[in-house]
């Protein structure tokens, strides 16, 4: 018998309750002329997701003798020239007025320097001290504050504990109607049909054997885009942050990511026998970029100079153990509570999967090529390009986030009332989500415990031509046997097991366009590095991939990059500035 | 319980809801393994309907506490050896809070408390202004910045006595909460908040037990802010500000 799907609706639904989720929340409500407005979220509200756990800081042009156009140039710069350069350029010109929100109506404090002006730090990979922060817990910060906004607005209704199924069409498909989700407290389904979706899920590469995204995200925000045959672009581009913690495997801490700063600070890694090897890849040795760093201890790890769990050491001690404690307490203490003495012994350290640059196409306003269906925050593509800088993150989804909100209600003002969805296809998304309770139950830990190995080592840190045809292969088979692999019905209430089948369905679907992606471009850039194809390629002719699904599998084209604000080799920094 | 074998923790897990009771099982014991990863391996190898919630597995978002062998923790930052005493854990979810089920409560209290206190900032300007010069070193900044860090876990609140004892107590964490507020400069509802807190079920319901302190994962003095709160409540009426 099929379950029954209780219908509800919204005006404005927004999925997610990051930076982006929650900034659209605000937008939308209080510029939505009385428009209802929900947040459906994983987790708990503002609890889940990953802005909450950004270190570093936001990027801004807010200080003297820095620029919209010098943060625009980084951003590019840092992208390998494939940003799309209006969405770059609106993440960047829009960031001082979102910082100046946070601070004066969303109630943030942001780190000061001593005559009360907002202090702004370096940060990897740009030409100005620009990165606002809260010591080393700014998305506590920005995160904490904007929940308790959303919370005093009671015209803001909260689906918490809900999960996103699908994107529902109307039956010409001409729109969205709404979503299925799936209650998780009670295992009820539920259609919420919505006048206006965002898409805030926020991506999350937590396909990889090593990851440092929140334990939540699953890509199911692109699984859903996919299956609505909607345009992902940039989905090579996965960014491996180099010293995630390695704690062993059956620990959830594995993956988890140690700051960028204890590189910077003059941290040595060292190899199984204790001996230093960055020096053998790059002359800045441990100070080189996230890429080169990633890709010298795998290369380590390739050659077997390893740690007994098989990455390479991070040592500190020698700047001091106190000093160390004083400069890096929350690592240190992070570090004590996992077992580990990060300021006066050894830790073990692996690249882990970060961010994903790759996602759902959109215009600078968030709309998609769905009516009604928008996108900010990591499910978004186009304003990273290859590479993301470090700060950029929590202004992307911030400042985006806003955006939809301010967008959304405008749709909805002129789309007219409530779409009817595509009652057959909600039909078969409700019976698509039920299907592990259609098969003997199986060993679901071990398909999860080898999705992660081999987008490991075949579409993870370097990549190959031979490699890629493994890692589409073996996606294939492990599909199949997902397929085949059933869960316990032993009641569908907070039942993970089976979310954690939901997961699995999600991370194998994107994964494969991952994989795709990496195959397709025959080039390095950024994050993205072929052994067989090592050189990045003509700058001036770059191409973005874009991928999308239809009836006969996944099909993967190439398009140029528009150069609208600037070539490369030109820069929109004059020449006197630059020269500071 | 009996008494685990070498190599393996006698784990109690509790299952259902307000009405429910502990169940037994037996989990490898690992060098690196944090409460978290117990209840987790129950999940994954022993009972897939086991319940319960995690994020961030790394104490920024405060979704996984519960009660380690009677006390209220982080279950992704503690790691076993520092709570099994002789192999044995007894994992629950948080007191003070409704059981949705097994170790995942309700924390909607606890949220509504922190508005009920004032707990949000109200702008005095807007995203047109400059931000707004506040010096570090001015003391009221200092003692705002003392208490912010907190993530909203639930620690304090769960293991709060005069939470268990009285329905209306907004507790620790949302008192914390006011208290940063009272002391940013830059907030424009001071008067509402004081009487939000002194009102019954607010700052003067503290005990000082100090739990809060005590459990803190943040090392944050919520009985220190609550009793600030309490002498600026008690000056403000005196000098007939706000109503007892």
């Amino acid at each position: 018998m099929p379950m029954p799907i209780e219908r509800v609706r919204t005006d404005i639904l927004i999925l997610g309750s990051g930076g982006a989720g929650l900034f659209a929340a605000l937008h939308a409500h209080d510029r939505g002329a009385g428009l209802k407005v929900t947040v459906a979220t994983k987790g708990l509200l503002g609890k889940c997701g990953c802005t909450r756990m950004v270190q570093g800081g936001y990027n801004v042009s807010l200080h003297a003798g820095d620029s919209v156009e010098r943060h625009f140039m980084d951003t590019v710069e840092g992208g390998k020239w494939l940003p799309d350069q209006d969405l770059a350029w609106t993440l960047v010109s829009t960031a001082p007025e979102r910082v100046r929100e946070l601070e004066n109506e969303v109630g943030c404090f942001f780190d000061r320097n001593p005559d009360g002006s907002l202090h702004g730090k370096a940060f990897a990979g740009q030409t100005f001290d620009r990165t606002v922060h809260k010591g080393d817990l700014t998305g506590i910060e920005i995160i904490n504050r904007l929940m308790e906004q959303v919370w005093k607005r009671s015209g803001i209704d909260r689906l918490e504990e809900h999960r996103a199924l699908a994107l529902i069409p109307t039956p010409a498909g001409d729109a969205l109607a709404g979503v299925l989700m799936a209650d998780i407290r009670t295992g009820s389904l539920r259609f919420v049909q919505a006048r206006a979706v965002l898409l805030a899920t926020g991506g999350g590469p937590t396909m990889y054997r090593y990851h440092t995204p929140s334990g939540d995200k699953s890509m199911d925000g692109l699984a859903m885009a996919l299956r609505a045959g909607l345009p992902l672009r940039d989905m090579e581009m996965v960014q491996f942050h180099p010293t995630g913690l390695l704690a062993g495997p059956d620990t959830r801490m594995t993956g988890t990511v140690l700051e960028e700063g204890l590189r910077g600070a003059g941290g040595h890694l060292l190899d199984g026998a204790m001996r230093r090897f960055m020096e053998d890849y790059d002359a800045r040795a441990e100070r080189a970029t996230r890429d080169i760093v990633s890709r010298a201890i795998y290369a380590e790890m390739r050659a077997g100079r390893t740690s007994p769990n098989g990455g390479v050491y991070i040592r500190m001690s020698h700047l001091g153990p106190d000093t160390v404690r004083r400069q890096f307490k929350g690592m240190v203490e992070r570090c004590r509570d996992c077992g580990f003495d990060l300021a006066g012994g050894l830790v073990e350290v692996v690249p882990t999967a970060h961010y994903f640059m790759g996602g759902l196409v959109c215009r600078p306003d968030t709309a998609t090529e769905l009516p009604g269906l928008f996108v900010a925050g990591e499910d978004a593509s186009g304003m990273h390009g290859a590479n993301r800088l470090g700060g950029n993150g929590v202004a992307n989804s911030t400042v985006f986030g806003g955006i939809a909100g301010d967008t959304m209600p405008r749709f909805v003002a002129q789309s007219g009332g409530h779409r009817d969805p595509d009652e057959a296809l909600l039909a078969a998304e409700a019976e698509r989500c039920l299907h592990p309770f259609t098969r003997r139950a199986g060993d679901l830990n071990a398909l999860r415990e080898r999705l992660m190995d081999l987008m490991w080592d075949e579409v993870g840190v370097v990549r190959d031509a031979e490699g890629l045809a493994r890692g589409l292969a073996g996606l294939d088979a492990l599909e199949a046997e997902l397929l085949d692999t059933g869960i316990p019905d032993a009641g569908r209430a907070f039942n993970l097991t089976w979310h954690d089948w939901l997961n699995l369905r999600s991370q194998i679907e994107t994964g494969r366009v991952i994989a795709l992606a990496a195959q397709r471009r025959e080039n390095s850039r950024g994050a993205h590095y072929r052994a067989d194809f090592p050189e990045p390629g003509d700058l001036a002719t770059s191409t973005y991939t874009v991928v999308r699904q239809n009836a006969d599998g996944l099909a993967i084209t190439d398009a140029p990059v528009r150069f609208t604000r600037v070539r490369p080799g030109e820069s929109l920094i004059p020449p006197a500035m630059a020269a500071e | 319980m009996a008494q685990p074998a070498a190599g393996e923790l006698s784990v109690s897990i509790w299952r259902g809801g307000a009405e429910g009771g502990f169940e037994a099982y037996r989990v490898p014991a690992r060098a690196s393994q944090t409460v978290l990863d117990v209840v987790t391996h129950v999940q994954r190898h022993i009972d897939p309907s086991l319940s319960y919630r995690f994020a961030c597995r790394v104490g920024m978002c405060g979704s996984c506490a519960m009660t380690v062998n009677g006390r209220p923790r982080w279950t992704c930052r503690t790691h076993v050896s520092k709570v099994a005493e002789g192999g044995r854990l007894e994992i629950a979810p948080l007191a003070n809070m409704p059981v949705i089920k097994d170790l995942a409560a309700d924390m909607r209290p606890f949220f509504e408390k922190w508005q009920a206190a004032g707990g949000a900032f109200e702008p005095t300007l807007t995203r047109a202004d400059p931000v707004e010069p506040v010096r570090p070193s001015e003391p009221a900044r200092k003692v705002a910045d003392a208490g912010i860090e907190c993530i909203n876990c639930g620690v304090c609140y769960a293991g709060c006595d005069t939470v268990r004892w009285n329905d209306d107590y907004l507790g620790p964490a949302a008192l914390n909460r006011a208290w940063t507020l009272m002391n940013d400069r830059r907030d424009g509802a001071q008067g509402p908040r004081l009487a939000a807190v002194a009102a019954g079920g607010g700052c003067h319901a503290c005990h000082s037990h100090q739990s809060c302190q005590e459990f803190c994962p943040q090392s944050l003095d919520p009985t220190g802010s609550i009793a600030s709160l309490k002498r600026l409540a008690t000056r403000a009426y005196l000098r007939g500000e706000i109503k007892a």
